[in-house]
């Protein structure tokens, strides 16, 4: 009807209207990385400074994939994020289920505990966790410098928002299909594999997006697990580009973020809209 | 083939095997990253050392001087240090102290302890003992964009802190800055120490009190605040790092800034059509200048330390150190280097030629705490938060309660 | 229905065993650190009892610090709430481009909190960075402001930071939260006369409180111990003006040489946080819903 139309569309002027401040703020610091990163190296620093350049420098995106071995980080990156995302989700689904399920007396306890592991930053835990990675034996060395240090060191991290968002979903979950199934003679676990998952597929997925973007952007643990330069990811080889160089090359730093950024941006995009769903008592239906 | 035969050739094969597996050793050794030649160049060093030393394998880690400290400490900790490692000189009183530094001076040979420059093997030294050698040196300079200057009517450079501020004073009357001084970041204090220590002054005395506040330091701090408040330096002094004061010099819109050989070798490559020239920093009462050393060390922990000492004493070989101090624009360290051509270029000979009167930061313990008590003192005085007298006078109690003086 | 005392408890073993795993050798070992004198390159040396705590509340520059610490979590949390509220109120509105305004709110959140801060840096750099050439293009500034040099103005952007990049993440619960929201109350609202503002205030505000409430926890615990965006724009100075506890640490543990110190700090920090959340929870007691 024209006139619903109509009122939508003043809606979202409106909307927009309101939200551009904080539009404005977010898009900075992208355009900054966008407009450093395609400008030739001459003109990065030139005076006085100009928004656009004079060209393309495509190459930056060259030069900075082999200066920082960008491919090899690139999978390094996913993999570990990968990894510690499918770990740390897999055993946090039967935690959350215990959680939103059962009523048992380490409830509280376990709930507390989660809560404290948050508290301890890792800038806290590095050094503690060096030497226990060290004190590990794995392959003919030990645990530092392998991807499994660190892959089990964010699992641990991230296992309390994973507890805690999964748990939230799978409360809103009614009990009445899982009863159904287990009135018809299913068994309790393969209830759970049949219905319940299922159901709970939306909440999984976004914990897991979350899990993913967490590992992804990490930077304290694995900088110090982490020696060679094959093993690293790209979080850390564009802060080793500028961390206490005696001259940083910012079209090169720009680039790099953009393109360690990007994957992750349209991650995001494909999944706005799961994200607030899964969020919500909606998904159930 | 005989049984006989076959055993004499397997037996033989196997004590082949077993010398070359005897001698299959990997040394690792950390090294600071200082541009980007850095790495590059040790693992050119590293092949050329496997290449003539068959069995040994030398593996290079490069690490940013931000978290060199951080990496060595969570290292040693976890007992998986690297065999070799350049440290900054002052941390080797605390890496002594914990026992973690194998002393050298068994290991050199009187040819090789005679290869050094007096001064940077000396720096190397605890307690008499030779922990860390010498393997980058440099020392500070002023260095001055010729066109200004000349404008201003001091050709060669200002030669003394009054000669400063009158050509920072002409020079501003053309829109641009004068005489750039770091605020922020790693050596803050040094900056200041340069006026310090050419007016007569100390940082700490004979005894290892300190004296910074004495009348000199004040003097010094006095100068500074006067350039800042007439609008003779770069604006917003505590928001620039050493990098960016030496960005604005080469963009050609400073006359004036102290910093090191390194710098020459960036103009070089980034802006070869800046004029410039080198002088030694501003005199008060007297020349001074401030030389630093970084050291290469070898663990104590190492099980290949045979290995490692070769190793070290590849680097240090003629070819290898002129390629690596002429690569990053440093100084000599060796006499052998030094009297390579590679350093007949003015700003290098300019540069040594400044060591005579050059300081070198004390190998004290609380030395990182006493900088950074100085360079907040200084940041104080260069915001206009404090006035140079009691900001020195606070700082100089704090740090003697620090050192326990 | 059977219900085995064990299963919640075997459900929930793998997860705590790892986490406990992971995170008990560190924390033991920070407690032993802070009880013994360390040196600069980490070997433990004798035992100094309460020593380090000692020192570090004697310290004035830990006393401003931890002061500061209250400030910068306090006004980030609260002008994150402050945002995150009503960007969610319109976000949850239906109107054209909805999907890409969400995108938006949650980009921040894709790049690395240490990347972030590296990009403000060079984005406020005085010479070279493009909000002072924006500023002057606007002609609302003539000269480039120093935005870095002084704590008084550094401070403050760099809690504007902080919000920025906690936006999304209290967004997306409070999103989540209205969205489970039904309508059809705001009709019966509506029909009662009451207006946008009361409704604002009796119905959504009170179904949002719980989200309100685990947001403000989750927040206060990152945002008290976020470390890049100080370090990276300013390292806690000039002149200590802009540390926090957690910058203070760093500093102190890998700058400074004073391990010992520096794990004392972080009990300090632990127990603060501890206090906080168990005077919270106990605060809000009564709508936890199991």
């Amino acid at each position: 009807m024209p006139s619903k139309n109509k009122s939508k569309l003043k809606r979202s002027i409106l909307c927009w209207l309101a939200l551009s401040p904080l539009v404005i703020v977010i898009l900075l610091p992208f355009a900054v990385m966008l407009l450093t990163a395609i400008k030739p190296a001459d003109e990065v620093l030139s005076y006085p400074p100009r928004w656009l350049p004079s060209r393309i420098a495509w190459e930056n995106f060259f030069v900075m994939w082999e200066e920082t071995q960008f491919g090899t980080a690139l999978k390094n990156s996913i993999v570990i994020s990968t990894l510690s995302t499918v770990l740390a989700v897999g055993i946090s689904i039967p935690a959350a289920y215990a959680m939103a399920r059962f009523r048992f007396a380490g409830q509280a306890g376990y709930r507390r505990f989660l809560l404290v592991t948050q508290m301890l930053s890792p800038i806290l835990l590095v050094l503690g966790l060096f030497r226990l990675a060290a004190a590990i034996p794995y392959g003919d060395g030990n645990l530092v410098d392998t991807h499994i240090g660190v892959i089990a060191t964010y699992t641990a991290l991230n296992t309390a928002f994973a507890v805690w968002m999964l748990q939230s979903y799978f409360a809103t979950i009614p009990h009445d299909m899982e009863e159904a199934a287990w009135l018809e003679g299913c068994s309790k676990p393969r209830a759970v594999l049949k219905v319940f998952l299922p159901l709970a597929m939306p909440a999984m997925v976004v914990t897991g997006i979350f899990t993913f973007i967490n590992a992804w952007n990490e930077f304290a643990v694995i900088y110090t697990l982490i020696r060679s330069a094959e093993n690293k990811t790209v979080t850390v080889q564009i802060v080793d580009l500028v961390a206490g160089r005696y001259t940083v090359n910012w079209h090169h730093v720009m680039a790099a973020a953009l393109l360690a950024t990007l994957p992750v941006a349209v991650l995001f995009s494909w999944l706005q809209k799961y994200l607030v769903k899964g969020l919500s008592l909606g998904a159930v239906k | 083939m005989t049984r006989t035969h076959t055993k004499i050739l397997l037996s033989l094969g196997t004590a082949l095997l077993g010398m070359s597996t005897a001698h299959a050793e990997t040394v690792r050794i950390a090294v600071a990253h200082y541009s980007d030649q850095t790495l590059p160049y040790f693992e050119k060093m590293a092949k050329e050392f496997s290449k003539a030393n068959p069995g040994i394998t030398i593996k290079v880690e490069e690490v940013n001087w931000d978290s060199l400290q951080q990496k060595l400490q969570t290292d040693i900790v976890g007992g998986t240090n690297p065999d070799l490692s350049i440290v900054a000189t002052r941390w080797l009183l605390d890496l002594v102290k914990d026992d973690v530094v194998e002393p050298l001076d068994a290991r050199m040979t009187p040819s090789f302890k005679d290869k050094f420059i007096g001064a940077f093997i000396n720096s190397g030294k605890v307690a008499s003992k030779t922990y860390g050698l010498p393997i980058s040196a440099s020392a500070r300079g002023l260095y001055y964009n010729k066109a200004m200057l000349e404008k201003a009517g001091y050709s060669n450079g200002p030669k003394t802190w009054d000669e400063v501020i009158a050509a920072s004073k002409k020079i501003k009357a053309t829109g641009a800055y004068g005489f750039g001084i770091q605020g922020k970041e790693i050596e803050t204090e040094i900056y200041w120490f340069y006026s310090l220590w050419t007016n007569g002054g100390e940082v700490v005395d004979a005894n290892g009190k300190a004296v910074f506040d004495s009348a000199a330091g004040i003097k010094a701090a006095n100068i500074y605040k006067s350039l800042i408040d007439q609008g003779l330096t770069q604006p917003g002094v505590t928001s620039n790092s050493r990098e960016d004061v030496q960005n604005l010099f080469k963009q050609g819109r400073l006359g004036m800034v102290i910093t090191a050989p390194f710098l020459a070798k960036q103009i070089q490559k980034e802006k070869p059509g800046l004029q410039y020239g080198v002088t030694a920093i501003p005199q008060g009462s007297n020349a001074a200048t401030f030389a630093t050393t970084d050291s290469l060390i070898l663990f104590k922990n190492s099980k290949v330390k045979t290995a490692a000492w070769q190793f070290s004493e590849f680097l240090f070989s003629k070819a290898a150190r002129v390629a690596f101090t002429s690569g990053e624009g440093f100084l000599p360290t060796t006499k052998e280097e030094a009297a390579d051509p590679a350093f007949n270029d003015a700003v290098t000979q300019s540069f040594i030629s400044y060591l005579p009167t050059a300081k070198f930061a004390p190998v004290i313990a609380g030395w990182e705490d006493l900088s950074k008590i100085v360079a907040n003192a200084m940041q104080a005085v260069y915001l206009g938060k404090s006035k140079p007298e009691d900001a020195l006078k606070a700082a100089a109690l704090q740090a003697n309660k620090m050192l326990k003086k | 229905m059977s219900k085995r005392p064990l299963a919640p408890w075997l459900l929930i073993l793998p997860s705590f065993a790892l986490a406990l795993f992971i995170v008990s050798y560190p924390f033991f070992n920070i407690v032993w650190q802070s009880v013994h004198e360390v040196s600069r390159f980490g070997q433990v040396r004798d035992f100094s009892g309460v020593a380090n705590f000692a020192t570090i509340f004697a310290d004035p520059v830990f006393m401003t610090t931890l002061w500061r610490t209250l400030v910068w979590t306090v006004c980030v949390v609260g002008g994150t709430v402050l945002v995150a509220v009503p960007a969610s109120l319109i976000l949850v509105q239906d109107f054209y481009g909805r999907g890409l305004a969400r995108t938006i709110t949650m980009l921040p959140w894709s790049i690395s909190l240490t990347m972030t801060a590296i990009i403000w840096r060079w984005a406020f750099n005085d010479e070279f960075g493009l909000i002072n050439l924006g500023l002057q293009q606007l002609g609302i500034i003539n000269q480039p402001l120093h935005w870095l040099a002084d704590p008084a103005l550094a401070f403050p952007l760099e809690i504007m930071i902080g919000i920025l990049v906690s936006v999304p993440f209290t967004v997306t619960i409070f999103l989540g939260g209205l969205s489970s929201v039904p309508t059809d109350i705001y009709e019966a609202a509506r029909m009662e006369g009451a207006n946008a503002w009361q409704q604002f205030r009796k119905l959504t505000l009170p179904l949002l409180r719980p989200f309100i409430n685990i947001a403000i926890v989750l927040n206060v615990i990152y945002v008290f111990n976020s470390f890049p965006i100080i370090w990276v724009m300013t390292q806690g100075g000039p002149d200590n003006g802009t540390h926090i506890l957690v910058t203070y640490l760093y500093e102190l543990a890998f700058r400074l040489g004073r391990p010992g110190e520096a794990a004392a700090v972080s009990l300090v920090m632990l127990l603060m946080l501890l206090a906080f959340t168990g005077l919270y929870m106990r605060m809000q007691r009564g709508e936890h819903a199991e």
